[in-house]
């Protein structure tokens, strides 16, 4: 006797969406199946869990783990907010030829365009350190994808969180509550496996509640058309989107220290 | 002979009748347009009361351009039973068009089943008849004027019933004290040898026979409208989507226009109701094309030109080889003063008959429209109640004994039961948007959709045949 469900259109559909690989879908595309991404997963998150610093290898893993329901939440996300509606159909890009870093420089203290110069400044960052999406398989996700990758750096700016791997990592904590894309809560819970003891009881302590309880509760960052907002106050930005500054990590490294 | 005893009550005294039906809505007038049509009831002696006029259905002037809102869909055993008691010949078929092709999807996870009468060994046959509920009445009424004139049907429109009591009366021979005496507002009283409640969901019959009616309310509006589309889709088809706020359904009706049928929430209603036309129609095209997030977002905005504007944006990125295949043609106008809402609720009647009590069609039960089915359940109920009284007027028996009537009850309580089941869980499924519910529905439809058997099945029960 033949299987009843052999036949079925359900088994079909799983199984092409496991082995088929779609047409390219814009431009720089990489179409992949399941099990390419699997495989991409897995290569990029071992690599990299050993060498933190290669953010492309942190890229590709992120698309290889942004499982689509989770990016459609977060398109949806957007669809839902009219700012959010107006960046996915204008589709802006953060690079160093789209904002002009050197008028920000100019911009009065405290405000979003002059608190994100400083700390590309004082990071030694560009916006386009960004790596391009490949792996998203729908356009509009990967627009998604790219926005929130360009955007980082102003979530920076914004919390104050430093670059160093414990700022780094309290600011996946907090964007993972706050978007749920896998990739940083991926690399929220296992990078500060490479961390020392303290450091470790430091974020558990005191950054990840911090985190967690902001990245859910402020509006979804993703909605903030950061170009729009330069002039901004940053407190004021902060107090709009609800959330509160996390206690300064290098200070309170110094004031441990001077502790001890 | 029934017949005799019925004529013996009008020779003697006028407000004294075999049959008293109340509500001339299609239930009722289809029953009394079987009773005419039977050689065995036709001398029954027959009053109908119907609490509105009937002057709009009798003096129905069909101007092609204009279409009622109350539209129904009628199944093929309806269809049946309206051709055998030789009313659908009265209907007007420029105002009908079949479907033989159904599209039903989940608006969450786009999980998609098509019922298509060529796929599945039934070429050519219709699923159901589209039609205004004004062009059957009509077609009732002008049936049932074609009886001998000695033999008509008494129709009381524009009469409420205000009371019904028990009769004291003795007449003759005959102990009328079982009898209810309907008090009209008129002044008249009409006693019944068998009084009908075809009065629908608020039936004051059932009241009377003190009848429990249960269940519940869906807390969802049934919004009406009649829509013109972009152009005349020559494929018969009946979309339904469902979304976690209601299923949304359109159906074609002749020369280019379609029926809406959009369940949701009271709120959602009242705004679709006050929206401007233009965005209206905008609207009714995201429900079926667009993501819930568009839709949901869309629903909070008024400025037509925002909402065309924020609409073309989304509806530009459908890929190009889904239209007329996953959504139907869109619709450019809505006809004036045709958005309509009514809360949707579904009633079970314990019972549908008490001593000289029968009830039928809205009164006895209520459904959500999202299977089409509450007119057509009520035409089941016309065609079983005629048997039953055919058979007991044959057998001479009282039309009105209990006992008599109890086969009515027997036969159609069980059948409404399973529809009226069917019809409430699909309601349930589908008014949520839970991820596990929505994974286990979507499967559920993928394998249901990829199996003609039961896709066969389904389509019997739902067309009645
Ligand atoms: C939005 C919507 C869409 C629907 N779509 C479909 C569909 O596609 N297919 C389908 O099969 N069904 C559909 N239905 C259901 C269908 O319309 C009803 O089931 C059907 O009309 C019921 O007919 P009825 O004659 O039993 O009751 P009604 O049409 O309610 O008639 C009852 C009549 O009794 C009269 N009456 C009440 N009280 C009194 C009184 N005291 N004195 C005198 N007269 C009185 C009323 O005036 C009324 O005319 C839909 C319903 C809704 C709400």
């Amino acid at each position: 006797m033949r299987p009843l469900l052999n036949n079925t259109r359900a088994i079909r559909h799983i199984r092409s969406y496991t082995y088929k690989t779609e047409p390219s879908k814009y431009p720089g595309h990489v179409p992949t199946n399941c099990l390419q991404k699997l495989f991409l997963a897995a290569g990029s998150g071992i690599y990299s869990f050993f060498n933190p610093r290669r953010g492309d290898l942190i890229a590709t893993l992120g698309e290889a783990t942004a499982l689509p329901p989770l990016m459609y939440r977060l398109r949806d996300v957007m669809l839902s907010d009219p700012t959010g509606r107006r960046i996915l159909r204008e589709r802006p890009r953060i690079t160093s030829k789209t904002l002009d870093i050197a008028a920000l420089r100019k911009y009065p203290a405290n405000t979003v365009g002059k608190v994100y110069s400083e700390w590309l400044d004082l990071e030694g960052v560009s916006p386009d350190t960004r790596a391009p999406v490949r792996y998203i398989d729908d356009a509009e996700c990967a627009y998604v994808m790219q926005r929130y990758r360009e955007c980082h750096d102003f979530y920076h700016a914004i919390t104050g969180l430093p670059i160093i791997i414990e700022g780094e990592i309290a600011l996946k904590m907090f964007e993972f509550a706050n978007t749920l894309i896998p990739m940083t809560g991926i690399g929220a819970v296992l990078a500060p496996l490479r961390l020392k003891p303290k450091q470790r009881e430091r974020l558990r302590t005191i950054y990840f509640p911090w985190a967690i309880k902001n990245g859910a509760t402020a509006k979804p960052l993703i909605n903030v058309y950061w170009e729009e907002v330069l002039d901004r106050d940053v407190q004021e930005l902060r107090d709009e989107l609800g959330i509160e500054k996390p206690p300064d990590l290098r200070q309170l490294r110094k004031l441990k220290i001077s502790h001890l | 002979m029934g017949s005799t005893t019925g004529r013996k009550f009008s020779d003697i005294q006028s407000d004294v009748y075999d049959v008293v039906i109340v509500g001339g809505g299609v239930s009722g007038l289809t029953l009394a347009a079987a009773l005419k049509a039977s050689p065995y009831t036709s001398a029954l002696k027959v009053a109908l009361i119907e609490g509105m006029s009937l002057a709009p259905a009798t003096k129905w002037d069909p101007s092609p351009d204009q279409l009622s809102n109350r539209v129904s869909s009628i199944t093929p055993a309806s269809q049946a039973f309206l051709q055998k008691i030789g009313v659908w010949d009265y209907v007007y078929p420029e105002r009908v068009r079949q479907y033989d092709d159904m599209r039903v999807w989940d608006g969450v996870s786009g999980a998609r089943i098509q019922f298509d009468s060529f796929q599945l060994d039934a070429a050519g046959a219709p699923m159901a008849y589209m039609t205004e509920n004004l062009n059957l009445q009509q077609a009732l009424l002008e049936s049932l004027a074609e009886a001998p004139g000695d033999n008509q049907v008494k129709i009381f429109d524009s009469t409420k019933v205000e009371q019904i009591t028990n009769s004291t009366d003795q007449l003759d021979d005959v102990d009328l004290s079982s009898w209810p005496a309907v008090k009209l507002s008129n002044g008249s009283t009409l006693r019944a040898r068998l009084l009908i409640g075809a009065d629908g969901v608020n039936s004051p019959v059932r009241s009377y026979a003190g009848i429990e009616s249960r269940g519940w309310d869906y807390g969802q509006h049934g919004l009406v409208a009649t829509l013109t589309m972009e152009w005349d889709d020559r494929q018969d088809i009946a979309w339904q989507r469902f979304l976690p706020t209601g299923p949304i359904a359109l159906l074609p009706m002749p020369g280019g226009k379609a029926s809406l049928v959009w369940s949701t929430t009271p709120k959602l209603a009242a705004h679709l109701k006050s929206l401007d036309p233009k965005a209206f129609c905008t609207l009714v095209n995201a429900a079926f094309r667009l993501e819930l997030a568009d839709l949901n977002y869309l629903y909070t905005r008024s400025d037509p030109e925002e909402i065309e504007a924020e609409f073309e944006w989304r509806d530009g990125m459908l890929p190009m080889e889904d239209e007329g295949a996953k959504f139907p043609v869109r619709v450019v106008e809505v006809q004036e003063n045709t958005r309509a809402s009514f809360p949707l609720r579904m009633r079970h009647c314990d019972s549908y008959v008490a001593p000289r009590v029968a009830l039928v069609g809205d009164a006895a039960h209520t459904t959500h429209p999202l299977a089409g089915q509450g007119l057509n359940l009520g035409q089941g109920d016309v065609a079983s109640l005629m048997s039953v009284i055919e058979r007991a007027v044959v057998r001479g028996a009282d039309i009105g004994d209990e006992v008599v009537l109890q086969e009515y009850w027997a036969e159609r309580y069980p059948a409404n039961h399973v529809m009226l089941g069917v019809v409430d869980k699909l309601q349930k499924l589908y008014c949520t948007d839970s991820k596990p519910v929505v994974a286990l529905r979507s499967a559920g439809l993928e394998v249901v959709a990829s199996m003609d058997w039961i896709k066969k099945l389904i389509m019997k029960q739902a067309t009645g045949i």
